[in-house]
């Protein structure tokens, strides 16, 4: 549903009515299927307090592979784009990407992905779960893991900010904390990189509100004393992270951020909202998603890609450049993927359509051995060549490199779920 | 001399071929036709024959997408920046230039003496070249380098007027520049927005620009071509669109546009000698050809080309069209199909 007035899909919970109430919803979700969120641990509080987090540029609608990480030179798939070499010794990229081409140092690429669907819905959700659906289980997304993994409760920040403002393709972008609760459901911004209602209003003073609180609190404690409820907890656990939510409301607003620094990522919607994830990411926000759509080009690939390629790689290196002098990148990793990559094969309208089976992502920062490059499609781009992987080794991969195990389980009743489909190994070979 | 009519217009032949061959040109005087191609290579062919030969000239790293017969040599340009010259009888490189543009070359033409060569690319300017000795002479530039919107601009196509005075410069976001030839002044700039598309919401990139410029044969008036506004910008998801300006005032006289059946980017439009009628030629995932009568201002006949035609040129008594595309070449007339011989009735036993 999608509420015009303020702007904000509240299918997911975005400001602070919405978190409260989905929180509560969620609750009762997480208690119908017997899993207390509260109670359960959290994979180690080491891990929280080494500061890891993660930024997904997530590739709406499919960003083609060979104009960025895997072009392919000479050949009748590979389109006008000629590769560039960069930095890495023997390691060529799109010249679409001259900037990103000169910084792959702290990058790792794969061009091996084959993840095997290919529709935007289905292929949405399974790069952001790692896993296809199950019926009776609702599995939370990356950045719900994460969130919930890497938060720290003493931070005054929210645990997963996702950026999504075009329209096309927003319901694929999915936000989901499933069987975690909607304490890690993201903060989802569409129209304003703002949060809605985060404010305090002007007519209830700072006092006024923390006594509100305050006695909040105290029914609700009245209440629950005797009860045992998961629901009851997750609703008060909620209630308390709200005047730290209401104190990151600067973090959204670029107006005290240096001119330069604005002019330096840029103008585009996708540079602002890059800017403000470096500044929830320094803050300590453990999961930021920056989706810039929409890279479905059926028709004329070449054009929407000189646009969007161009347009990523300004965003994207000033992005890394920004994290690492701040010394931010060694505990930043950040990702692009999409639900899939486009197809070699160029239809008569010069594009090029939906593409699973042979496509690529990359990994910068956090725990990722820089400079390198896995796997290998064929000639044409058609096939992959070496070092098959799918969505639940890159999954793996990306919790492996924040300091996560992929094998951790989560129990939903007495049935263990790890975060990664069983037997599934991380892509060791990129990382650090 | 032959009376061309739009309704004789019909396809003889095609050729399959595995690339995308995007540009052609044909040498009246001789008949020499050569084409350029997506896999980086000029090829000479004869498209009469049944089964045409391609005999490929080999220089070129992308795209060829720029091809012009100065009479004495073939001149490409591609997108891998360089423009090479061609002898026509070897196949061999005469001259290489390497960057002749900062980016991208999109197109080629020649001035109606072929003494001069104009090349445009994504560098936003257009060059102006010595035929016989590759020297550059002069560049026209003032095409914006970066929309509004942040995006590169793209400069599609050029044209010189039949008279030789005027050249007409096109880009993606839907200005036409008109320029004085001798002085390289810019004279006019005119514009055909609904050419352009620009979606702020639901994709937030672009579409469309205008592919292809033509004056008339009197240089009174000049053609533009692309495609209309577009809802979902992620396919050519409209009808192709000629825009038809007086060169004199700017005033525009009159817009084409096909129907639903012909969707897609007008690739090259080219005006009968008479001036009354044009042909505009292009497509989607498939292809067509267009007449368009400048007295009527309609669209008089619109029929199916055998692939999104990239390029087509016209015998100059329009007795015959050779068009190249998607993975096709193909051969149409003009003449009328001579009436089969009745049966007689041996024959018709």
């Amino acid at each position: 549903m999608f509420d015009r007035k303020i702007g904000v899909d509240m299918s997911v919970n975005t400001d602070r009515r919405g978190f409260l109430s989905g929180a509560t919803a969620a609750g009762l979700a997480a208690s119908s299927m017997n899993l207390d969120i509260l109670k359960a641990e959290s994979l180690s509080n080491e891990l929280k307090k080494s500061g890891k987090r993660v930024l997904l540029l997530w590739l709406a609608g499919g960003a083609s592979q060979l104009e960025t990480w895997d072009p392919k030179p000479g050949r009748l798939t590979g389109g006008p784009y000629q590769a560039i070499q960069t930095s890495l010794p023997g390691v060529q990229i799109s010249e679409l990407m001259p900037k990103m081409a000169t910084r792959l140092h702290n990058t790792a690429i794969i061009r091996s992905l084959n993840t095997q669907i290919g529709d935007h819905g289905g292929g949405a959700r399974l790069m952001h779960l790692g896993r296809r659906d199950e019926p009776n289980l609702k599995y939370p997304d990356m950045g719900s893991v994460l969130a919930r993994e890497l938060g720290r409760p003493d931070l005054q920040v929210p645990d997963y900010v996702s950026f999504y403002t075009a329209t096309e393709g927003r319901g694929n972008a999915v936000g989901q904390p499933g069987f975690l609760g909607a304490r890690y459901a993201p903060m989802f911004l569409t129209t304003d990189n703002k949060p809605a209602n985060l404010s305090r209003l002007e007519d209830i003073t700072d006092l006024d509100h923390k006594e509100r609180a305050d006695l909040r609190a105290l029914l609700s404690n009245r209440f629950a004393k005797g009860r045992v409820s998961e629901s009851l907890g997750s609703h008060n656990v909620a209630y308390g992270r709200v005047r730290g939510l209401m104190s990151s409301e600067k973090l959204f607003d670029l107006s005290d951020e240096p001119q330069k620094v604005k002019d330096r990522y840029g103008k585009s919607l996708f540079a602002q909202q890059a800017l403000v994830a470096r500044r929830l990411i320094e803050a300590g926000t453990p999961f930021v998603k920056v989706a810039r759509a929409w890279w479905d080009s059926h028709g004329q690939n070449f054009e929407t890609h000189l646009e969007l390629v161009t347009e990523l790689d300004h965003v994207m290196s000033t992005l890394l450049e920004d994290l690492e002098e701040r010394g931010l990148l060694q505990d930043t990793l950040v990702v692009t993927l999409a639900e899939f990559g486009r197809t070699p094969t160029i239809n008569a309208s010069l594009g090029r359509d939906h593409f699973a089976r042979a496509w690529s992502a990359s990994l910068t920062g956090c725990g990722i051995k820089g400079g390198t490059v896995f796997g290998a499609t064929d000639e044409d781009g058609q096939h992959v060549k070496d070092n098959e992987i799918g969505a639940a080794e890159m999954f793996a991969t990306i919790y492996k490199a924040v300091g996560i195990d992929p094998h951790h389980e989560y129990f939903v009743g007495a049935r263990p779920i790890p975060l990664v489909d069983p037997g599934t190994h991380a892509v060791d070979e990129v990382l650090a | 001399m032959f009376q061309a009519d739009p309704n004789n217009f019909r396809e003889l032949r095609t050729t399959s071929r595995p690339d995308i061959i995007l540009r052609m040109t044909r040498n009246d005087d001789t008949g020499e036709v050569f084409v350029g191609s997506s896999d980086a290579k000029v090829y000479q062919v004869d498209p009469m024959v049944e089964q045409p030969e391609f005999l490929a000239m080999e220089g070129h790293t992308s795209y060829v997408m720029g091809l012009v017969d100065t009479g004495k040599y073939i001149v490409s340009g591609s997108y891998d920046k360089s423009l090479i010259w061609w002898n026509k009888e070897t196949k061999q490189q005469v001259r290489r230039i390497e960057m002749a543009h900062d980016r991208w070359i999109r197109n080629l033409t020649t001035t109606p003496d072929n003494k001069f060569v104009l090349s445009v690319a994504d560098d936003m300017v257009c060059k102006i070249w010595d035929a016989e000795t590759g020297d550059l002479v002069r560049t026209l530039e003032s095409h914006i380098k970066v929309t509004e919107h942040g995006f590169p601009n793209m400069l599609y196509a050029v044209a010189v007027s039949p008279d030789g005075k005027l050249i007409a410069t096109v880009d993606r976001i839907a200005k036409i520049k008109l320029w004085d030839f001798e002085t390289g002044e810019e004279l006019k700039e005119l514009e055909a927005p609904k050419c352009y598309t620009w979606d702020p919401k639901a994709r937030i990139h672009s579409i469309g620009g205008i592919r292809s410029v033509t004056f008339s044969p009197d240089s009174t008036k000049v053609a533009v071509g692309g495609i209309g506004q577009i809802g979902n910008v992620d396919h050519l998801a409209a009808a192709g669109r000629v825009e038809l300006f007086e060169v004199a005032s700017g005033e525009k006289l009159h817009m084409f546009e096909g129907d639903d059946k012909h969707k897609g980017l007008v690739e090259q439009i080219i005006f009968h000698p008479s001036g009354k009628w044009l042909m505009a030629v292009g497509g989607d995932h498939g292809g067509w050809v267009q007449f368009l009568d400048v007295e009527k201002k309609e669209v008089v006949k619109q029929l199916k080309a055998p692939m999104h035609v990239h390029q087509m040129v016209v015998t100059s008594d329009f007795k015959m069209a050779f068009g190249v595309g998607h993975n096709r070449l193909a051969v149409w007339s003009f003449e009328p199909e001579e009436p089969m011989e009745e049966k007689t009735e041996e024959a018709a036993g």
